[in-house]
């Protein structure tokens, strides 16, 4: 249990600080920016009370916005985000949640279920994110270009971080 | 009561989330509205913290190209030194000081935070209030726009970049002294869009854009950019163009912010006509 928070306090720091020392300054063609900073939601274990994902989730957003001086931008995004992600573990998982692992990952609940989870829930973050920045209708499909960039670029990062930094739990198990 | 207590209890998920939902479009929309002014100053002692050290450390990385900048700025200088000016004409160099008096003077600044991929972009400079930066002060590098200050506080200045939805910089043509406005559309950080061209303006790709001096904020002839294509509108009393920046917005290490020696003078004069 200790471990499991002192795990997540280092990833909430490290995605805090990799988002806005690092992606933030990418800029990939003008319409893309990755917001992988959201990964530590995904993450969060299936027993993390419900409030507690709330709480947590306008503790990340702020922090970001904090360092873009965007206040309240990803805050609130990222709640919106943290708030489906009860009812998206319960529409798209077939078998009782007591069939799960710790926390969600890409080995314990396979290929298909984690691509589905973190594919809808980071579509909900990043629509949120692009059109409470833009708050009007005028470029309305030039942001949606902007979404579903960012949106591939988000998913490959967070790909990438399963396959290199969690393989290693699969093999433990 | 023991009922609604009972009701609250059973959906708190769905209160909590409102809350701090409400809470968080609160803040944005009240600081989105006054361009995060307020909470800068609360907060840039954290943030400008720990981004003058992350750019202290990056710096290094473009130290040689840095360098070669300043040695051109510092030839170009030299050359306008007066020892360098062969004096052909006593009559004039003899005059009075007073004619040559100063207009514009420059505080040199180095940028720590920057951003180019939103549609409203600020940087952060490391000159304060204690510097003498104010706001409403141009900032240039080079001899070429960059943006203005919008805020300061005693060590940083927050500074609203051309690249931002509000910014209408008044400008002119160089070879005419036509005068027209430059706005930036958003997406490409390197192309804007000159508005208010007259229909009988002959505009080429190539043409060079300045700022027209009416604004007092930056001084007559900063370079803008150069026209790329012109856009015949038919239905309206103007065309437009679009231009590429000859500034580097991804790029900016020193800038200048302009100071006006005659802006109290000229506001006075002003508002005593409009009186």
């Amino acid at each position: 249990m200790g471990n499991l928070i002192l795990r997540n306090s280092v990833r909430f720091l490290f995605l805090v600080l990799f988002q806005v020392l690092i992606l933030n300054h990418l800029n990939l063609g003008g319409y893309t920016n990755p917001y992988f900073y959201i990964y530590f939601i995904l993450l969060l274990p299936f027993a993390t009370p419900r409030w507690l994902l709330l709480i947590l989730a306008f503790i990340l957003g702020l922090s970001i916005d904090i360092f873009t001086n965007t206040y309240g931008l990803n805050a609130a995004a990222t709640l919106i985000m943290a708030f489906c992600r009860p009812y998206v573990i319960r529409i798209i998982s077939r078998e009782p949640e007591e069939a799960f692992g710790i926390q969600p990952s890409l080995w314990s609940e396979g290929f298909q279920w984690f691509t589905l989870y973190s594919l809808i829930l980071v579509l909900i973050h990043h629509i949120a994110l692009f059109y409470l920045e833009l708050f009007r209708f005028t470029e309305f499909f030039s942001t949606l270009l902007r979404v579903l960039t960012s949106t591939v670029f988000t998913m490959v990062l967070i790909f990438l971080s399963e396959m290199i930094f969690r393989a290693r739990e699969r093999t433990r198990k | 009561m023991r009922n609604l207590f009972l009701f609250f209890r059973r959906h708190y998920f769905i209160f909590l989330f409102l809350i701090l939902e409400v809470i968080s479009l609160i803040l944005f929309f009240h600081y989105n509205k006054y361009q995060n002014a307020v909470m800068f100053r609360w907060t840039s002692g954290i943030s400008g913290g720990v981004l003058s050290v992350y750019r202290d450390i990056s710096q290094y990385f473009s130290l040689t190209k840095a360098n070669y900048i300043l040695g051109e700025e510092n030839a170009a200088l030299h050359a306008r030194m007066p020892e360098s000016i062969y004096i052909t004409d006593n009559n004039i160099h003899s005059r009075a000081d007073t004619l040559f008096q100063s207009e514009y003077h420059f505080i040199n600044a180095r940028v720590i935070s920057n951003t180019v991929q939103l549609r409203d972009n600020y940087m952060m400079l490391n000159k304060g209030s204690l510097q003498g930066v104010e706001p409403h002060m141009g900032v240039t590098t080079g001899n070429k726009i960059v943006g203005q200050v919008v805020n300061v506080s005693p060590h940083f200045s927050w500074v609203l970049s051309l690249l931002h939805s509000e910014s209408k910089i008044s400008a002119k043509f160089l070879k005419n002294n036509q005068m027209v406005s430059v706005e930036w559309p958003g997406r490409n950080y390197r192309i804007g869009i000159v508005k208010e061209i007259p229909k009988h303006l002959r505009i080429n790709p190539g043409d060079t854009v300045i700022t027209s001096g009416n604004s007092e904020v930056f001084p007559n002839g900063i370079l803008i950019g150069v026209i790329d294509k012109l856009k015949v509108r038919e239905d309206e009393n103007f065309n437009t163009a679009s231009l590429i920046f000859l500034t580097d917005f991804n790029s900016l290490g020193y800038v200048e912010v302009v100071v006006d020696m005659f802006r109290e003078e000229k506001k006075q004069l002003k508002a005593s006509f409009s009186e």
